[in-house]
Parts: C-alpha cells; structure tokens; sequence
C-alpha cells in the first residue's frame, strides 16, 4: 500500500517535529552564539597578550584549534538539543503516539538520528567555517593564521563541525536509555567534564594512554591541524568518536525496542 | 475487530492483567468497563504494541500490532489526551502524526475541523484545556480514517456538549461497521454510550455482554408491605427468600420474583398493600460484578 510507514515518511515527520519546538529554535542559537562568540572573544583575547607568551608557547600556537575553541562550549548546546529531541517524547508522553504511527522501534530511532544528524551537521559546519574565518580575520596581522587552502587546516575545520554532530548523536542516545532529560544531561555534562577529572586523578604514566580517549581529548585531536603527544591524529580520533556513537546508540535502540512505551515515567 | 487472546502482564510486582480474553466486533460501540487500576489502559497499550505482553497477546484484523505497515490508516487511538509535547502547536503536532503514515496535509485541516479546534490549530498544546486535548486526540484518531478505534476514557475533561457529541459520534462511527472500542470506569456512561460491554476487574476477564444482558445477571429485588410482614416473612423464608425490613411493614425480598412473592403471600392469608420488583441498576450491577476485584476500595472500618 502506498500509505505505508516507510524510513523517509518516519523522517518527515521527524523533521516536522523536530523543528516545531522551541527547545530545538533555542539549542541552535545557542549554538551560533557559543561557537562563534565565545570564538571570537578568545581570538581577540588571545590577539592581545600574543607578544608576552613565551617563546615555547609560540612555537606550538596554533591559530586553526585557538579558532574553533568556541565548540568547546558549544558541545553542551549541543548534547542538549540531541538528549531532548527524544526525552521530552517520554516525558510528555508523546512517545506514545509517536510509536503508534511507527511501530517499528528501530526506524523510529533511525529517523530520529537521520534528522538530528543531517541539520546538526549543515548547522555545525556553519557555524565552525564562520569562527574559523572570523578567528583568522582577528588574528591577521598581530598573531600568525592560518588558511583552509591547507589541507590539515580544511579537514579541522571540518571535522569540528563533524565533533558537534557526533556529540549531539551521543547526547541522543544518552536520552534514548536513561529516558529522563535531567539524567541524560547530566551523564552527558559528566563525560565531557567529570571524566577528564577523574582520569587526571590516575598516575602519569596511565593519563598519557588513557586520557587521549575522553571525548572532549578526541575532539582536540579531530580540531588540530598537527598530532599532538600522547594523543590520536584526527582520522583515529574521528573513527574512535564513531565508535563510541555506534556502541551507545546500539544499546539507546536495543532498550527501546526492549522495553514498554506505555507507561508514564 | 480487535482479539485479546489469553493476555497476561506482568509489572515486576503487579499482574496487571490476568489472562484475558474477548472479542471486540465491528459495527458497534464496544464498551470496556473496570474500576481504576483493572488493567484497561494496559490492555490498551497492549493491543496498540506500546508494552510487550507478558503471555499471549492482540491482534487487529488478524495482525499484531508491530506487523500493522501504515498502522493510522487500520487503527486509530486516543490514550492520553494529554500525550503531547505541550510547545508544539495542535497542527504541527497531527502534520508529523500524519507525515509518518503519508497522510495529506488537507486532512490533517479536516479532522481539525471535524474536532471542532480549527480555531486553535496553531495554538501551542500545552495551553489546551482538557476537553481541547480530548478534542485534539480524537482528531489524531481520525487522521488515517481507520476501521478500528481505541479511545481510554474518552468523555474525561469533556462538557456535557462535549459528551453528547462523542457519544453520538462513536455511534455513527459504529454505524459505519467500524469497530469502536471505548474504555470506562463509570458504568452509567457506558449504559448511554457503548451497546456491548466488556467488563474485567483485577486484570481478569468478568463478563461480557449487552446492557440488558449485564442486568440480567443480577437478580433484582422485590419490595413488599404486607399487613402481617412477621407472618410473611416467615413464609418467604420457608421458600428460600432473603428477606430483610426496611420500615413500617416494608420488606426487601431477593431470591425471589414478585410473582412468587405474591403467590406466597395469598397462600399464608397475608394480604399485601404494595408489591413492587426493583430493577437493579446498571451501577448496582457494576459494583456487584466488581465487588471482589477494587484494588482501592474503601473499606468500613472494623469490620471484617
């Protein structure tokens, strides 16, 4: 039949849903403001106090990560957007509805995704091109910059944009398994600021292996033109970032399918 | 129609619902009666696919729930009137409802304004009263045209146009040959409004059948004055009747009809100045049928 429910129809309405709220208006715009203006604020900070760093800072400055050093804030907008596209579902109860015009779980989550990745990447992309620039007009002239003809310099800009959708993604399907906006938050915050401090706690030796695996290190790794020490060059970073995006959606989609819907939480 | 066979869910403690089974017909309003907590919205959820049955399970048209490939054009249900995301518009809300199941958007306009909330369509859910939300569900409902409709408690919130007008519509939904399954926990809305009835208490299956089916299985009682009610009682008791005094020379009879009670009277030489049988009432029928099966009753005190 014609009528039937299908991955692109489920996507539709998810489309519809998802920019029918104002959660979603709000999470874009904090978005905006964060990367680019927080970017702008530390380019021109840093523009400042460029000629009393010392030496040695200078040699590893890098104009490229100083530039997208918005999305560090950003990404919390982000995880936002993504945990409540599907937790306001269970708290409103609409998961219901939702679910009784697509009963297939699986598409359900998959076009909930589809839709959360495609507009969060054209609107990370954006938004990680715009602070790059606007970063490296800052810089021009007292600090040295750098430009996308580079090929590294493209792929970490690039790849910024990619960080955030990622991060949205794990956001997501924070909220597909803990079902409560306040708790997949939390978690999400935590993996961001409280993992790093945890793992700052271990001994030397094990941060220099350990640490380069935290999300936010991953990022670093994905926003640098260069290969830092003890960290991962950025396509490594990129695939261990997917990896972990693959794992945790796998288990939001398993529990959905797993348990009852109905109930109120 | 809808086929609940041998049902059972269990919630880590609860048994929700008790292997259940029925049948739900097209072509007329079927009523599904149970004091709170019986396990009719969990039937509900079940049948629509939102929680997994424990043991057997529900069909529609034959098929689960899951198998159903454009579920709002077979079935359309209303559970939770206030299931929706509350700063999303009433449109918005049917237009990604219909989207899924690619239903056109002038549909979407029509059942708005079948509903009677055209006028609040762009308006934001969270602000809709409960007859509104009502109103909005039964649209949702709508949308697909279904054959077979679940509505759980849907005269909730709803004025007293508002309930006229759903009661008549489930009628005319039903006189279509659509199946119309309709949830209560008041057993006078179910008189006016459903002409089967389903009732379960406890998660267990009751009984089934019309209202004047359902009536019938509780025996009435027969209300009687007599000049001598010590001598009469005495007769009725020899004839099996329960008889209790109400006051000056009333008497409840049950056990008995008021023929019987009659005859026997005449033979005793009682002479009798009133003798009227009392039809137990749907909400008498209700409680006798539900007695045992109240999760939250209230109970007198002290006694046993």
């Amino acid at each position: 039949m014609n009528g039937d429910v299908t991955l692109l129809s489920a996507t539709k309405a998810e489309w519809i849903k998802f920019r029918s709220v104002r959660s979603t208006i709000m999470g874009v715009i904090v978005t905006f403001v964060l990367t680019i203006g927080l970017g702008a604020l530390i380019t021109t900070a840093v523009r400042g106090h460029y000629n009393e760093m010392d030496p040695l800072r200078k040699l590893t400055f890098d104009p490229v990560s100083t530039s997208l050093g918005g999305t560090l804030f950003a990404q919390f907008a982000v995880g936002v957007i993504g945990a409540l596209f599907i937790t306001s579902e269970f708290s409103s109860g609409s998961i219901r509805s939702t679910l009784a015009a697509v009963p297939h779980r699986t598409r359900l989550a998959l076009s909930k995704l589809i839709v959360l990745f495609v507009s969060l990447f054209v609107m990370c992309e954006v938004a990680c091109f715009i602070t790059f620039q606007l970063g490296q007009a800052i810089f021009s002239g007292a600090v040295p910059t750098a430009s996308l003809s580079s090929g590294a310099v493209l792929r970490s800009v690039l790849f910024a944009g990619i960080y955030l959708t990622l991060l949205s993604i794990i956001g997501y399907s924070l909220g597909l398994i803990l079902r409560q906006s306040a708790a997949s938050i939390s978690v999400f915050t935590s993996l961001l600021l409280i993992l790093p401090i945890v793992i700052f706690l271990l001994p030397q030796s094990w941060q220099n292996h350990v640490a380069k695996f935290e999300p936010s290190a991953l990022g670093q790794s994905m926003m640098s033109p260069t290969t830092a020490v003890n960290s991962f060059g950025a396509v490594s970073a990129l695939l261990i970032l997917t990896l972990y995006v693959v794992v945790v959606f796998g288990v939001g989609v398993t529990l959905l399918n797993r348990r009852d819907a109905g109930a109120s939480q | 129609m809808i086929v609940v066979d041998h049902l059972t869910k269990r919630y880590s403690k609860t048994l929700a619902v008790d292997d259940l089974s029925f049948e739900v017909k097209p072509g007329v309003v079927t009523g599904f009666l149970g004091p709170n907590g019986s396990g009719k919205s969990t039937t509900m959820r079940i049948i629509l696919g939102l929680d997994h049955a424990t043991k057997g399970g529900a069909t529609i048209n034959g098929k689960s729930y899951h198998d159903l490939k454009s579920p709002l054009h077979e079935v359309g249900a209303l559970l939770d009137a206030k299931a929706v995301h509350p700063g999303r518009t009433a449109r918005n809300h049917l237009r990604a409802l219909a989207a899924s199941n690619k239903i056109k958007s002038a549909r979407v306009d029509e059942v708005l304004e079948f509903a009677g909330i055209s006028s609040v369509a762009n308006k934001k859910v969270g602000g809709f009263s409960m007859g509104m939300s009502q109103r909005l569900g039964i649209a949702g409902a709508l949308l697909g045209d279904p054959e077979v409709l679940l509505f759980d408690e849907p005269v909730n919130g709803l004025d007293p146009e508002g309930i006229k007008w759903i009661r008549e519509f489930f009628q005319s939904l039903a006189k279509e040959g659509r199946t119309v399954f309709v949830s209560s926990h008041l057993m006078s809305e179910m008189a006016v409004s459903a002409d089967q009835i389903i009732v379960i208490g406890r998660g267990k299956f009751i009984t089934q059948g019309s209202v004047d089916d359902l009536t019938a299985t509780v025996q009435g009682t027969v209300f009687v004055r007599a000049s001598d009610p010590q001598r009469l009682t005495t007769a009725l008791r020899a004839e099996q009747g329960v008889v209790q005094e109400i006051n000056d020379n009333g008497l409840s009879v049950s056990g008995l009809t008021s023929d019987q009670v009659g005859e026997i009277a005449f033979g005793a030489g009682v002479v009798l100045h009133e003798l009227t049988p009392q039809r137990a009432s749907l909400e008498e029928v209700f409680m006798d049928l539900t007695a045992d099966s109240v999760e939250y009753g209230s109970h007198p005190t002290g006694a046993a």
